[in-house]
């Protein structure tokens, strides 16, 4: 295993798998944000501990005012999830090896059976896109019936975070082998992509310079959050305009 | 197989099936269910299992967007669109996802139920996330059942006999409808709380007087080059949020064209307002006069004579009525003049006193951009294939004349399916109380929701992922399109299909009843109805037989003819019509105007989903409860801070909420909105929240529609907010502004 600290990563090798988001495009619609929820199996916390933050979306549409009525503005709708950074700052802080970088993906991996819970990783992720179980919530008989198989249903005192729909990626890669094929372009996407009414969210390999998802990419007007930073997020983000 | 046949074979063979995963079809109705079973008793490997899909059409709203749901061992796993389906080519939106939270409901009708009117179909939970099934037992048999639906159906007259509906399925409305045209019943009348908050009558209306013939506009969004919404939310629940969603985007980004602008007038801030370039905060039924006002400034500043529909305002008075800048109108006129620009009329300005007056002014405002018919511009809506004229579900005028006739105990028989009007219509109408008066309420409610708490006896319908049927899609779509509906699993409790309970009571009844729908069951029925369909030529698929014409219905997800049919209103007088820039009428005391709006998560049927109520609300991002929106300036004066409990008092009665300080709303307004306040609907949705429907007085503009918007109110604080107590928010996780992101305000 390499250890998170000895990756190194050149802005020309930006990782594997990357998305670009277009605000001017997201109506902050909440659909992703759903899918999300029934795809990988999340949790819904209640009233009471959702108040005290510790609900625990995956996908969240953040929107920030400008202004003061009437010259209000509400900003364009930021939809902030798993940046899956190229050198992320949650990898070095963790003391059980429980968030990784994978090698095969170039992802972020959480895995839930290390996870000890000292969250040191969500204080440390300056996108705040980790969600802790503080408890067991209870998905009371018969709603366990929707849980997707191909998610692990995760306990009380576990971190999770976007996995990039790794499940999709792996059941592309295992039909693409058996075919004896490359997975192309298009061929699966993420559940909040797949969602987008306004095909705000696109999804794709960034290393393949003719995805769409590179194509977009290279428009020039993208912008990287917290890049400064130096965790090289394989997010695109187009502001309004 | 044989025995050579070896495991490395078999797994071969499954990645093929998987790669080859196809959306399948079904036989009939009992040979296509997959049986459910437990996990444990799963083959090995079960992890590599393979899903099946099934496409059908989507209940949580009447918009028909066609889904695919992946089904795994006879469980319903996700839901995604049908990438197929005209309407909406693959997406869907947030309540289309959580549909599997309404399939397993923990509060769902186990079976047929003898009912004692007000007794509780479920026990209330203490702590709701508790996983106790405690719902109401079935305590009859379903033979029973139907000889109970058959009874009513024969010992009462047929005028007495009523059916109330939802807005979905219309293979149900259809049954309903022959039956009762066969009979001499009441004809069903359908009604939702989404069809009155957009004033569908309204707008139809609108449409006939200006263009001669009624329809549902569609307007061309995705083409436009400028869109002037008023009031039209139309990114949130809007006639076929998917669709103009994808149309949105085709405004604002498109290889041809230049980024479309947008406009948008109302009086809060909705979720599609915030999209606006310009944000317009106008008063409260003024939008007409705004609307003549651009009009008139348009045409000056375009030169020669004023069309006589703008010609009677002025604008400078005009704004000034509005609450706008004549500056600021006369900027906008100057964009609308160089420009191509789409003006939509939205429920929020139909629902005044005059907003019949406001929908046909801004509907005028599309023959100076001279757009009717032509792309970006205000088509109607194709009729489905299988319809000859359009049809809209009934105002809140028309659920008045229904409610009076309950209270006045001609109706003696009430069936409810598919609507809940005890929460969906304003307390004012006076439903409930009418219930009291009817001799015999049967509900086929699926959900222990408000209405079916009133009712005698309980027979649930299947979900609609258990459900056969077929929905009209009203528009959204250039094309003519019946999206058609089939189960994805199995009945997971002892429900059983309203059409199949009403065509086997109507068996029994025998006579003009039986003869009307001589039918074995509702899938039958569907043949008989969908068959017609298999002579048109130009549809989405062709073939041999009927048999074979039914299993691409149901594989394909419906029938859609492929040619553009809609339709391009006669715009020829409509700058010639004599159109008045009145000012809406108020009623009630209090200095803040009224604005009720349909939360855009939770629509009027959400809140028994827990997903659905932990998505924050796009604009507040409030999650699990209702809040009241004042403008800070407006707090600031009275003494209220966020999550302070406050009153809301009408000229009916009082609504209390959380307070929330919202920026973007005019100081002279508050704002609630509509999807909280349940009585009964199960654990997560019972009382929580409030609903601003107990606010609303009976007042309606000439179209029929409830005039929502047409209210004046106090605001009282009734307590300070307490620590640990209010509103759980998305952004005290990520900040509003001035508080973590660094800015003072």
């Amino acid at each position: 295993m390499i250890r998170p600290e000895e990756i190194k990563m050149s802005e020309e090798e930006t990782g594997k798998w990357g998305m670009v988001i277009n605000q001017d495009l997201c109506t902050g619609c909440q659909a992703c944000v759903a899918a999300c929820a029934m795809e990988n199996n999340i949790s819904f916390v209640g009233e009471v501990d959702s108040g005290y933050g510790r609900s625990m979306h995956w996908i969240r549409i953040e929107r920030f005012w400008e202004g003061e009525y009437p010259e209000v503005k509400m900003t364009p709708q930021q939809p902030m999830l798993c940046q899956q950074c190229g050198h992320a700052n949650c990898e070095p802080v963790c003391p059980a090896y429980a968030t990784v970088h994978s090698q095969a993906e170039k992802l972020n991996l959480q895995v839930y059976n290390r996870c000890v819970g000292t969250r040191y990783c969500a204080n440390n992720c300056p996108y705040q896109v980790r969600a802790f179980n503080w408890r067991d919530y209870k998905r009371p008989e018969p709603l366990p019936n929707q849980l997707n198989p191909d998610v692990t249903v995760r306990r009380m005192g576990v971190m999770e975070k976007c996995t990039f729909c790794i499940q999709r990626i792996h059941k592309a890669q295992d039909v693409a082998k058996s075919e004896g094929r490359e997975v192309y372009d298009g061929e699966f996407t993420t559940a909040c992509a797949q969602a987008c009414p306004a095909n705000a969210i696109v999804f794709g390999r960034v290393d393949h310079p003719e995805s769409l998802v590179s194509q977009l990419a290279r428009k020039g007007h993208g912008i990287k959050h917290l890049e400064e930073l130096g965790t090289y997020p394989q997010i695109t983000y187009f502001k309004e305009g | 197989m044989s025995e050579q046949f070896s495991r490395r074979d078999f797994l071969k063979l499954a990645g093929v099936g998987a790669a080859t995963t196809a959306i399948l079809t079904g036989c009939g109705p009992a040979s296509r269910y997959v049986k459910r079973e437990p996990y444990q008793q799963m083959p090995e490997y079960n992890s590599v299992g393979q899903s099946t899909y099934y496409a059908t059409t989507c209940r949580e709203c009447a918009a028909g967007c066609g889904l695919v749901v992946r089904t795994y061992q006879g469980r319903a796993l996700k839901v995604e669109g049908n990438a197929s389906h005209p309407l909406n080519l693959g997406k869907t939106c947030a309540r289309g996802q959580a549909t599997l939270q309404g399939l397993y409901n923990p509060n769902r009708i186990q079976g047929p139920i003898k009912h004692v009117r007000g007794d509780r179909l479920y026990d209330s939970f203490s702590n709701p996330f508790l996983d106790d099934i405690n719902n109401a037992p079935a305590n009859m048999t379903w033979d029973e059942a139907i000889q109970v639906v058959a009874d009513a159906l024969k010992n009462y007259k047929p005028n007495e006999i009523a059916f109330l509906m939802g807005m979905a399925p219309d293979h149900l409305f259809d049954l309903v409808t022959d039956l009762a045209k066969a009979t001499g019943m009441n004809a069903p009348l359908r009604f939702g709380a989404l069809s009155m908050f957009e004033a569908r009558a309204t707008l139809s209306k609108a449409v006939e007087n200006l263009f001669g013939q009624p329809g549902l506009p569609f307007f061309d969004v995705g083409a436009a080059q400028t869109v002037f919404s008023f009031g039209a939310n139309f990114l949130e629940t809007w006639l076929s949020p998917v669709s103009y969603t994808r149309g949105f985007a085709g405004l604002r980004e498109a290889e041809t064209k230049m980024r479309g602008k947008f406009v948008q007038f109302e009086t809060r801030m909705s979720s599609t307002g915030a999209k606006a370039d310009h944000w317009v905060p106008l008063r409260p039924g003024t939008e007409g006069l705004v609307a003549l006002a651009i009009g008139k400034l348009v045409s000056e500043m375009r030169g020669g004579a004023i069309p006589r529909a703008f010609s009677g305002v002025n604008p400078a008075e005009a704004a000034e009525t509005a609450g706008v800048e004549l500056v600021a109108l006369e900027n906008l006129a100057g964009m609308f003049a160089t420009s191509n620009v789409l003006a939509i009329p939205g429920g929020a300005a139909l629902g005044q006193s005059n907003g019949l007056e406001i929908a046909e002014a801004i509907l005028a405002l599309n023959a100076l951009s001279d757009n009717f018919g032509q792309p970006g511009g205000v088509y109607l809506s194709p009729l489905a294939p299988d319809q000859t004229e359009y049809s809209r579900p009934a105002s809140a005028e028309e659920m008045r004349t229904f409610v009076e006739k309950m209270a006045g105990g001609a109706i003696k028989v009430l069936f409810v399916h598919g609507v809940n009007p005890v929460f969906e219509l304003p307390k004012s109408l006076g439903f409930e109380v009418a219930l009291t008066s009817v001799e015999q309420v049967i509900s086929f409610a699926t959900f222990p929701d408000d209405t079916a708490t009133g009712a005698d006896y309980v027979f649930p319908d299947h979900h609609s992922f258990e459900s056969w049927g077929y929905q009209r899609i009203a528009t959204g779509t250039s094309q003519p399109v019946l999206s058609g509906a089939q189960p994805v699993v199995t009945p997971f409790f002892d429900t059983r299909s309203t059409a199949d309970v009403l065509i086997a009571a109507a068996g029994l009844a025998g006579g003009k009843f039986a003869s009307a729908l001589p039918f074995a069951d509702e899938v039958e029925f569907l043949q008989a109805k969908v068959g017609a369909l298999l002579s048109q030529a130009g549809g989405s698929f062709d073939a041999p037989d009927a048999a074979t014409f039914m299993a691409y219905f149901q594989q394909y997800g419906g029938w859609f003819r492929n040619a553009d049919a809609r339709i391009t209103p006669d715009g020829s007088g409509v700058l010639n019509s004599n159109l008045s820039g009145s000012v809406a009428e108020f009623s009630g005391e209090g200095e803040f105007f009224l604005v009720p709006f349909v939360s855009p998560t939770l629509a009027e049927a959400g809140a028994n989903k827990p997903w659905l109520q932990e998505l924050p609300d796009p604009t507040t991002t409030v999650m699990w409860n209702t809040w009241i929106e004042i403008n800070p300036e407006t707090a600031h004066e009275l003494g209220i801070e966020n999550d302070d409990v406050v009153k809301v008092v009408s000229e009916l009665g009082e609504v209390q909420a959380y307070a929330y300080l919202y920026p973007a709303i005019r100081p002279d307004a508050v704002a609630i909105p509509f999807g909280q306040g349940h009585k009964a609907y199960g654990r997560y949705a019972e009382s929580r929240g409030a609903n601003p429907a107990d606010l609303l007085a009976a007042h309606f503009n000439k179209a029929g529609d409830l005039a929502f918007g047409g209210m004046k109110v106090k605001l009282e604080k009734v307590s300070s907010a307490e620590r640990g107590v209010g509103l759980s928010r998305m952004e005290s996780r990520m900040g509003v502004y001035g508080e973590s992101m660094g800015e003072e305000h």
